[in-house]
């Protein structure tokens, strides 16, 4: 049920709206989980489910959701204001989100990205990167994935998500990226 | 008394320099370029002489106009000023009708005659008073062909030191970070945009360059390895040293003494300064604080270290005792001071400051009195650094669309830009 729960903001965040329909197309994404569902329906008109069936669906259902976690993974950029490394609570659920696949996940390694924007000076800003990306982790950590798994990064101004120098673009490059660590 | 002290010392340098004439009166002010304003001099510079018609002839006194355009001292006379009667006019004492140089306001006047042979250039160049016809420099160039560039900024660096009492910014050499987003190396070059050679080729993002006393070792970090690590290039022998390849941001702000650098570490909850001897390997801790600590430096006498801190929520400038480790807040103006950097006898701190959401180059003294804004272009200013002298302020800007590189005088007047490349140029140093 939690992880459902979890699997529901992941898919609101990414699909807006249309969370709901999204979690039963998920499940026949796959042949497998396909099959699994149509047993499901069958069995439910007589009215019962074996065990392993449903472990079969759970698996699938992670799977499922560490593979929507990995090709979403990208953009789920946590947004800071302007020279604060303090996580808004509105950018909590993103990281909630990345939190409990690590858990899950349990051989992957990510590199939290601490990034700024143009203004300010650059080197405090590498510092602040860093700060950026080191609230992110202790936040994940404290939720209970080991630090070890999770490497940081600054980048101070140097990579913006936007090129512009308007209020939006700067609003979009105050992030922490997260990316899977190739080299483990 | 210490007024009179200070006018005894201009004295003796006028004396010294061999410009202090009978008639008071008309003494000269431009000497007390450290007082709240001072008078620019009206120098020519006319086409300089050679037995051969050469290009040099005008790209030696246009290259010698703009040095000491650049210098901030001198108001150049255009060329059109000078006409056929002043271009024909020889190099010598006796040859010059000052008068007539006077009558179009010209005070100070240099003259140049050069031979070429054998591939080399032989400058003789004068500079006279015209209030007077006196001879206040007299001195003869030699270099490559080449190089002529070098010798006319010798000889604009004479002119200052003559002037002024104190040499120009015109020979110095500066380094700097040029490139774009994800492609940044360091580079050095001459101030006039020439002799560009690069420092770094990884491909990759580097930032940050500081260069030792003696100009053998420059740190930077770089992202080569895939996260900012922290590297010293020997240029004698062009060998890479790993100063700190740990977790975290390190980067070099400034040398403590010919070997040993300062660098701040964040990483976790804290930040750390620490000094580390490029030759013996011995790193120190200087100081370590939550949050962030960076921009670190010592005083020219070594016995304040200043750094910026987020200790009371916003990067301020802080200057820490190193024998009491008593720590004194500098800034209290605005919500955003940054990138502290001391002059060479460390009595000011220049700095960027956030004023009406621009960021502004300051100067404040070091004990964070008098502070005052010298650009106010509305743009993003930043690296602010004194010259050798302590007389020019060398920092990057927004101001033209791109980053840029541009000298001002201490006072924020005579803002010129620098160009080496076509690409973004910041966080220059002078090299020595």
């Amino acid at each position: 049920m939690k992880y459902f729960l979890v699997f529901s903001i992941v898919c609101t965040l990414m699909f807006a709206g249309c969370a709901p329909k999204v979690v039963q197309p998920t499940y026949k994404a796959t042949p497998e989980g396909a099959a699994a569902s149509k047993d499901d329906s069958a069995k439910d008109r007589k009215g019962g489910v074996t065990a392993e069936e449903l472990a079969r669906a759970e698996r699938d259902r992670l799977q499922m959701l560490d593979e929507k976690m990995r090709s979403s993974l990208s953009q789920q950029d946590v947004y800071f204001e302007f020279d604060s490394y303090a996580i808004q609570g509105s950018q909590l659920p993103k990281i909630q989100a990345v939190g409990n696949w690590l858990k899950q996940s349990k051989a992957t390694t990510i590199v939290v990205e601490g990034h700024c924007d143009e203004r300010g000076t650059v080197e405090y800003n590498f510092a602040l990167g860093q700060k950026r990306a080191e609230s992110v982790k202790e936040h994940l950590v404290k939720m209970g994935v080991q630090g070890s798994r999770i490497k940081t990064v600054s980048y101070g101004k140097e990579m913006p998500a936007d090129p512009g120098r308007t209020e939006d673009a700067w609003a979009k490059n105050r992030r922490a990226h997260f990316k899977i660590d190739q080299k483990g | 008394m210490k007024k009179g002290k200070w006018t005894t010392f201009i004295l003796c340098t006028l004396f010294a320099t061999g410009i202090f004439t009978a008639d008071v009166a008309g003494a000269r002010v431009y000497l007390d370029i450290y007082g709240k304003s001072f008078k620019k001099i009206t120098v020519a510079v006319p086409y300089f002489k050679s037995d051969k018609a050469d290009r040099l002839q005008t790209d030696m006194s246009d290259l010698l106009n703009k040095d000491l355009d650049l210098s901030g001292f001198f108001i150049v006379a255009p060329q059109s000023l000078l006409d056929k009667e002043f271009l024909n006019e020889g190099v010598e004492k006796q040859e010059i009708n000052f008068g007539s140089w006077r009558s179009v306001g010209i005070e100070l006047l240099c003259k140049g005659r050069f031979q070429l042979k054998d591939n080399e250039v032989v400058l003789e160049a004068f500079l006279y008073d015209t209030l007077d016809g006196s001879l206040m420099l007299a001195k003869r160039y030699r270099s490559r062909q080449e190089d002529w560039r070098r010798l006319v900024h010798r000889f604009a660096d004479d002119i200052l030191l003559t002037v002024t009492g104190d040499k120009g910014i015109m020979s110095s050499r500066v380094i700097f970070v040029g490139g774009r987003r994800n492609l940044k190396e360091i580079y050095m070059a001459d101030i006039d945009g020439f002799n560009l050679r690069k420092i770094t080729s990884y491909n990759s993002i580097t930032v940050a360059p500081s260069i030792s006393p003696t100009g053998r070792y420059i740190a930077y970090t770089s992202y080569k390895e895939g996260r900012p690590n922290l590297y010293v290039k020997d240029t004698d022998g062009s060998r890479e040293i790993n100063v700190d390849r740990s977790d975290g941001m390190k980067i070099c702000s400034s040398w403590l003494n010919n070997s040993t650098l300062v660098y701040s570490h964040t990483s976790g909850r804290n930040s750390t300064i620490y000094t580390y001897n490029i030759e013996t390997g011995e790193k120190r801790t200087i100081m370590q604080r939550e949050g962030i600590v960076t921009s670190a430096s010592f005083s020219p006498n070594g016995s304040k270290l200043l750094f910026v801190s987020d200790m009371f929520g916003s990067p301020q400038i802080f200057i820490r005792d190193s024998a009491s480790g008593e720590i004194k807040r500098l800034t209290y103006y605005g919500s955003y001071n940054s990138a502290p950097s001391f002059s060479p006898k460390g009595d000011l701190i220049t700095f960027v400051s956030k004023i009406e959401g621009a960021f502004e180059i300051s100067v404040m003294n070091a004990d964070g009195s008098n502070q005052r804004v010298l650009t106010n272009g509305g743009s993003l200013n930043d690296s602010p650094q004194f010259s050798p002298c302590g007389r020019y302020i060398l920092f990057s800007s927004q101001a033209g669309g791109r980053y840029g590189l541009y000298t001002m005088l201490y006072n924020g007047e005579n803002k010129r830009a620098l160009k080496f490349t076509d690409g973004n140029e910041e966080q220059a140093k002078f090299a020595p």
